[in-house]
């Protein structure tokens, strides 16, 4: 038997070697169940992955979930400013009565997940270093993400919204004077050269994005005991690698900005509270005010030590 | 008559795409300030234009194909032939209509959004399919109908510039 | 079943049902529907719709209506026979000057507009005309004008160049300024064998009925050309000046157009506006509709692993890479005989851009090559749009008189192709100066 795999990254990503991972343990556990990886979003298109999967047109995807929060507004808590402080929280996170609550809503979309993960990203910016919310007043900004860019908004910066594809040239231009994403994107379209200051993820970071395996639920309960166990197995391994790898993802961008002459900014933890003060007041009630018992969830994550 | 009045729109939703980007490049440069929903309301008229313009566009035998072969056969099995091109084709719309239709359908009853701070409905954006191709489809089968009972210097030709706008 | 034999099955079928003379874009659904249908099961019917609206859901598309709109908004003016009036008079002692005023001006139209059909409508409507009343024999008219036309494309902007910026994710920005020097090579090989030809005929030629000019009147004509120029450095400067980015650049020039045709050209009435819009809309939704399309064709290859099977299967091959290089040219060659651009370029750019950069080439370069395959595709039948055009232009023109009139500048085109492997900094050069090496 053979799953379908989709995801929108190239082959060098770690999203990718996550999957891969995954597969080829499967396939070595000889349980007559075989995973074809569809990269680079030669199936279905980066976004559109959601809706294919929890309809089992789809078997499996790497995703960033909260691409789905237009669906499932929950969802929007997996890319929330502030609620994670690093990677090692995030695996807390991850394992939380907070994130059974997500699964919970996933299963109601016949969706179920393998692999947990979270990536962290920065600031970069071509008009002084990003670090605290009074360094974006009158920035012109690309957020990825809903909740950022309501809380960037209300620290008077202006919100331009464009596919991530456009960032590189709009930076070149002056069209944006700076922008907000994960490390492996700051690395893959080489931001570094566009770029005069990178505030990399840290000791503590602002951006972080929950990205994890899933597979349909169906699909999944519709394969034997033995299939079932080797891809659950196969995926506690991939989980693990894929903490160290995000961890090691930062430090490899840092690096790279820090190469190309980018100054390298920090976070402390003063500017941390005092973004996360600022999301009280913008992206929280916010999200609270979208979702039924909103607020309850978004306590039950910030709970998480 | 409807193919036509759903041309305009489509005409329209391109103009006000070219309106809204030149509104979205004023915003973000002279006025400093934040742009939120242009992107997003632009690739929807794009759809929306794309889809509405189907029937006005087959009016006007606007839709490329390769007629080597309808060119080279008498015209009695030309007529055949476009019979039963007209047939699959739409065979394969009325597909796109019933499965569009279902699209739209989960949107509008799940109440999904497109997941920017804009959260525009995305029922209406999803619509332009079903609706597109329904519309389509009826001018199709008024062609079938001409195609089939019409004089044979009425055949519906392939090409854009032979047509009798 | 085998990837590959399902490759040549799928390709088969398409075209046969292309050949029925069903539209290119319902074809395309309809052989893609047919094999998920066989291959992955019914329910994968379910997800058609998705997918055709997910390949439109993309704010670069909005480009391509906007260039064709520039393209009908300037041609719907005086703006193109003033532009082929000031170079005619400038060249009139050039051997075949008409010719060559011509395809200038083409050349420069084709700087504005981002469609080829469009440039060849808009020169030709006076430049036919002109060319047979003083005496230039039809082929040389027709085919002029059908071959100059399809430097719409190459020079940028380009329609074919964005929808091959989006099924290939490289920078569209980047693929226009590949197409300049390419775009400025073509044109002046095409002025190159106007004036050739018309030497070689020689004492045949002398019954030309050459206008003459005095400097006043070449002076006086060179502020209409004005506009013109100042609508290229609007959208230049929006461009590459921080205010716009590529996608949104193409509004610029749609929206500059349209002003310079109400202001500068006094085109007040709404029926006016309403053709440009008219035209443009429909071959915006012509294109877009292909692309949709494509997009569940090639949803359909993928699916059935046929794109990474024939992909890998070339690689393997390990032939020579310029052996490779002029099969793939032939394939879209002869591709480009039956099918329009877009549905070319979205079917095979998946599959061909992975073997080429395999092989060490550019896909900046490679696009070029593409694009010089389509321009050729343009002016051969059964499917060429500008012979449509040119119809439109002149009925009383016979289709074998254009193609026999077009017929040296397919040479023409085929000489760039091999110039351009032979020197493909010409391609590479320039986008390298400006926006530094490639990601
Ligand atoms: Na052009
Ligand atoms: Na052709």
């Amino acid at each position: 038997e053979t799953l379908k795999l989709s995801h929108q990254w190239s082959e060098g990503d770690v999203r990718h070697q996550v999957a891969q991972m995954v597969a080829d343990e499967v396939k070595a556990a000889n349980v007559d169940l075989e995973i074809q990886i569809f990269p680079n979003q030669t199936l279905f298109k980066a976004r559109e992955q959601y809706t294919p999967l929890s309809r089992g047109q789809l078997d499996m995807t790497i995703f960033p979930l909260s691409y789905a929060g237009g669906q499932q507004p929950a969802y929007n808590l997996t890319l929330m400013p502030g609620l994670v402080k690093n990677h090692d929280h995030a695996a807390r996170l991850s394992a939380s009565p907070f994130m059974a609550k997500i699964e919970d809503i996933m299963t109601g979309d016949d969706v179920k997940t393998l692999v947990h993960g979270y990536l962290a990203g920065g600031f970069g910016s071509n008009k002084g270093c990003i670090t605290k919310p009074a360094d974006v007043q009158g920035v012109t900004i690309r957020a990825a993400g809903k909740s950022f860019e309501e809380m960037l908004a209300g620290a008077g910066a202006s919100i331009s919204s464009m596919a991530s594809s456009e960032i590189y040239s709009a930076l070149q231009t002056g069209v944006l004077d700076a922008t907000n994403t994960s490390s492996e994107s700051f690395l893959s379209y080489r931001l570094y050269e566009q770029l005069k200051c990178y505030t990399p993820a840290g000791e503590t970071a602002l951006w972080f994005m929950y990205q994890p395996l899933l597979i349909n639920k169906t699909t999944f309960d519709g394969l034997s005991a033995e299939q079932q166990k080797a891809l659950t197995d196969a995926s506690a391994k991939a989980e693990a690698w894929y903490l160290e790898q995000a961890k090691a993802g930062d430090a490899v961008t840092t690096k790279a900005f820090a190469d190309a002459g980018v100054e390298i900014a920090e976070m402390t933890q003063a500017d941390f509270d005092a973004w996360r003060e600022l999301a009280k007041t913008t992206s929280y009630p916010s999200f609270a005010a979208s979702v039924e018992g909103g607020q309850e969830l978004l306590d039950m994550a910030l709970s998480v030590e | 008559m409807v193919s036509t009045a759903f041309g305009v729109a489509a005409s329209l939703m391109i103009f006000a795409s070219v309106l809204i980007t030149c509104h979205m490049i004023f915003v973000r440069g002279v006025l400093g300030q934040s742009t939120i929903w242009q992107t997003e309301a632009v690739i929807y008229l794009m759809i929306g234009a794309t889809l509405l313009g189907l029937p006005y566009v087959q009016r006007l035998r606007g839709h490329v194909g390769v007629d080597l072969l309808p060119q080279l056969i008498p015209p009695a099995a030309r007529r055949v032939l476009a019979v039963v091109v007209m047939l699959s084709t739409i065979a394969m719309i009325a597909a796109m209509v019933w499965y569009g239709w279902e699209m739209f359908h989960l949107a509008w009853k799940r109440g999904w959004k497109s997941e920017s701070v804009w959260a525009f409905p995305l029922w209406i954006t999803y619509l332009s399919v079903p609706l597109g191709f329904a519309l389509y489809l009826l001018q199709l089968l008024a062609d079938l109908w001409l195609a089939s009972f019409g004089p044979s210097d009425e055949l519906p030709e392939p090409h854009p510039e032979r047509s009798p706008d | 079943m085998d990837p590959l034999t399902l490759g040549l099955l799928v390709a088969i079928a398409t075209v046969v049902v292309l050949f029925s003379g069903v539209s290119v874009a319902v074809g395309l659904l309809i052989v893609a529907t047919l094999f998920l249908w066989i291959f992955d099961g019914p329910r994968a019917l379910e997800a058609l719709p998705e997918l055709f609206y997910a390949e439109l859901n993309s704010f670069a598309l909005l480009s391509i209506p906007m260039f064709i709109i520039m393209g009908a908004a300037i041609a719907s003016t005086r703006a193109g026979p003033d532009l082929y009036e000031a170079l005619e008079r400038w060249l009139t002692k050039v051997p075949g000057g008409l010719v060559v005023s011509n395809l200038g001006a083409c050349a420069l139209f084709a700087a504005m507009s981002g469609s080829s059909p469009a440039t060849c409508a808009a020169i030709g409507k006076m430049g036919i005309p002109e060319m047979r009343r003083r005496g230039y024999p039809p082929e040389v008219a027709a085919g002029s004008i059908a071959a100059g036309g399809t430097l719409g494309i190459l020079i940028p902007p380009s329609v074919t160049m964005i929808v091959y910026g989006i099924a290939t994710e490289t920078s569209i920005g980047r693929l226009f300024l590949a197409g300049v020097l390419p775009g400025i090579l073509l044109t002046l090989l095409f002025i190159a064998w106007a004036i050739f030809d018309t030497w070689r005929r020689g004492a045949a030629s002398a019954a030309l009925v050459s206008a003459r000019y005095s400097w006043r009147q070449r002076f006086e004509i060179l502020p209409r050309v004005l506009p013109f120029l100042a609508i290229i450095a609007g959208v230049l400067y929006a461009l590459y000046g921080g205010v716009a980015t590529p996608s949104e650049t193409a509004a610029v020039g749609a929206m500059l157009c349209i002003l310079a045709a109400i202001v500068i050209y006094r085109m007040f009435s709404g029926r006016d506006l309403w053709v440009v819009l008219r035209d443009s809309t429909r071959e915006s939704v012509m294109i877009l509709f292909i692309i949709g399309a494509a997009g569940v064709f090639s949803f359909m290859l993928s699916s059935l692993v046929v794109t990474q099977s024939v992909a890998q299967y070339i690689a393997a091959l390990d032939v020579n890479r310029w052996v490779l290089m002029a099969v793939i040219n032939l394939f879209l060659l002869v591709a480009g005989f039956f099918l329009p651009p877009v549905a070319v370029i979205l079917m095979s750019a998946p599959i061909l851009l992975p073997i080429i950069t395999a092989a060490g080439f550019d896909p900046y370069w490679f696009a070029v090559i593409v694009t010089i395959n389509m321009e050729i595709g343009l002016i051969t039948p059964p499917v060429g749009l500008n012979l449509y055009v040119i119809n439109g232009i002149a009925p009383d023109i016979t289709l074998r008189q254009i193609l026999v009139g077009s017929m040296p500048f397919v040479g023409c085109m085929i000489l760039a192709i091999i110039l351009m492997c032979i020197f493909p900094g010409l391609a590479t050069w320039l986008p390298e100066a400006v926006m530094g090496v490639a990601i």
